[in-house]
């Protein structure tokens, strides 16, 4: 067995088990670093009151106040993450990576090349201060 | 011709690519020790205008570290004629300095933490995540902005590709010694250069609507906006990188594969220029 590996390969026996313990060693190293621990939520207060129609730019997502409904979009472009800047004039937002355009009450997309839609947050309005809580 | 002229070729190239690399990782260990990747653009900031001749060590580091990839390219240029009875797994090992040259210069555009290395760290992590089987893998291992912030491409700047960077080169390194004495010159240009030329910091601005990336990823980035991310950002870059791994100076088919290489170039020199001009 020794004399046929080391014919074929040129590797004694004890090199070839070596050779093979270190292959079963890539599994679990593989597995070890590609488990995403899940993300712990981030609730975040916004103590300054919004007008109605108005919004908070904040470093992850913007929040909008129109009366009736408040939502919060996230700032994350759905091509590849780069942080997406709100035009209030056309009311969309655009990614300065690669210029994909969201509309700002649905998220949709407007113009590629992102495909998904933008995610929405979970926002709670309140009466006092913090006037909203952000569950990113 | 004239007498005394002297060939692009005949330049020492190799000996200031090293000599800028001493520089490289001298000004990189004085820059580290203020640098804190917890907050990495406040920590950026800082160096450069509070702490005292942080901005001119920071200018060092960045501007040397980008000669020293300029110059190993010329110098790759300028001997691959000469290589011919290079061994191929030799040609294998130093060819490969070139991408992780560039992993080192990438990596530290996003250890910035400015729009332009927030941008780069995101859609290298999204590029990477897009490799299927792999992605996952890959992209815990060398970048993770967003699970695990700036640690691991800290860590992987300043361990592991100097690691394996040194370990591809250090054959070579061991051969050809360099007596710094001789790169005065060299050595006090970029000293002078880095007084007057600050190193780019972008600060993120309201109503931002074009980031470009560092300038070795602005075909890239252009790219990205008509193709898939695994076409433009994996298999793209790997079609240069494997012509250049099988242009083994004495191979028989190095023709075809320099072919290849230099029509690469010319359409990624051309997509640069778009979007530099964007």
């Amino acid at each position: 067995m020794t004399r046929i590996l080391q014919t074929r390969t040129g590797w004694s026996r004890r090199e070839f088990f070596v050779f093979l313990g270190s292959l079963t060693l890539i599994y679990p190293i593989c597995r070890f670093a590609a488990f995403h621990v899940p993300k712990k939520p981030v609730l975040i207060n916004i103590s300054k009151p919004i007008l109605t129609g108005g919004y908070f730019v904040a470093n992850d997502f913007v929040l909008f106040d129109r009366g009736d409904s408040v939502w919060a979009l996230s700032r994350k472009c759905t091509h590849l993450g780069c942080k997406l800047t709100y035009h209030e004039d056309r009311d969309i937002f655009e990614c300065p990576c690669h210029q994909s355009q969201f509309h700002a009450e649905t998220g949709k997309v407007i113009r590629g090349p992102a495909t998904k839609p933008l995610a929405f947050f979970p926002v709670e309005k309140r009466a006092s201060d913090p006037f909203y809580v952000v569950t990113t | 011709m004239a007498r005394g002229r002297i060939s692009w070729q005949a330049i020492k190239w190799g000996a200031w690519a090293l000599s800028s690399l001493y520089v490289s990782l001298l000004s990189g260990i004085v820059v580290g020790i203020q640098y804190d990747y917890i907050t990495p653009f406040y920590s950026t900031t800082a160096i450069d205008l509070l702490v005292p001749y942080g901005r001119f060590f920071r200018s060092l580091h960045f501007f040397s570290s980008q000669f020293f990839f300029f110059f190993t390219c010329i110098h790759l240029a300028a001997v691959y004629g000469k290589s011919e009875k290079l061994p191929y797994r030799e040609w294998l090992k130093l060819s490969g300095t070139l991408p992780i040259i560039l992993l080192l210069l990438f990596t530290g555009y996003i250890l910035r933490g400015d729009n332009t290395g927030a941008s780069a760290g995101m859609i290298a992590e999204n590029i990477i995540n897009r490799i299927p089987l792999l992605g996952q893998v890959l992209d815990n291992l060398f970048f993770s902005v967003s699970g695990s912030g700036l640690r691991k491409v800290y860590v992987h700047h300043v361990i592991t590709f100097d690691f394996m960077l040194l370990l591809c080169a250090w054959s070579h390194l061991r051969i050809y010694r360099v007596n710094v004495q001789d790169q005065k010159v060299l050595i006090a240009a970029m000293l002078f250069f880095s007084i007057i030329v600050s190193a780019p910091l972008e600060p993120e601005h309201l109503g931002t609507t074009y980031i470009a990336g560092p300038w070795f990823f602005l075909g890239l980035q252009e790219l990205l906006r008509y193709l898939h991310p695994l076409l433009a950002g994996v298999a793209m870059p790997g079609m240069f990188l494997t012509a250049l791994l099988a242009a083994h100076p004495g191979g028989s088919k190095k023709p075809i594969f320099l072919s290849i290489m230099a029509l690469w170039l010319g359409v990624y020199a051309v997509l640069s220029c778009v979007a530099w001009l964007r």
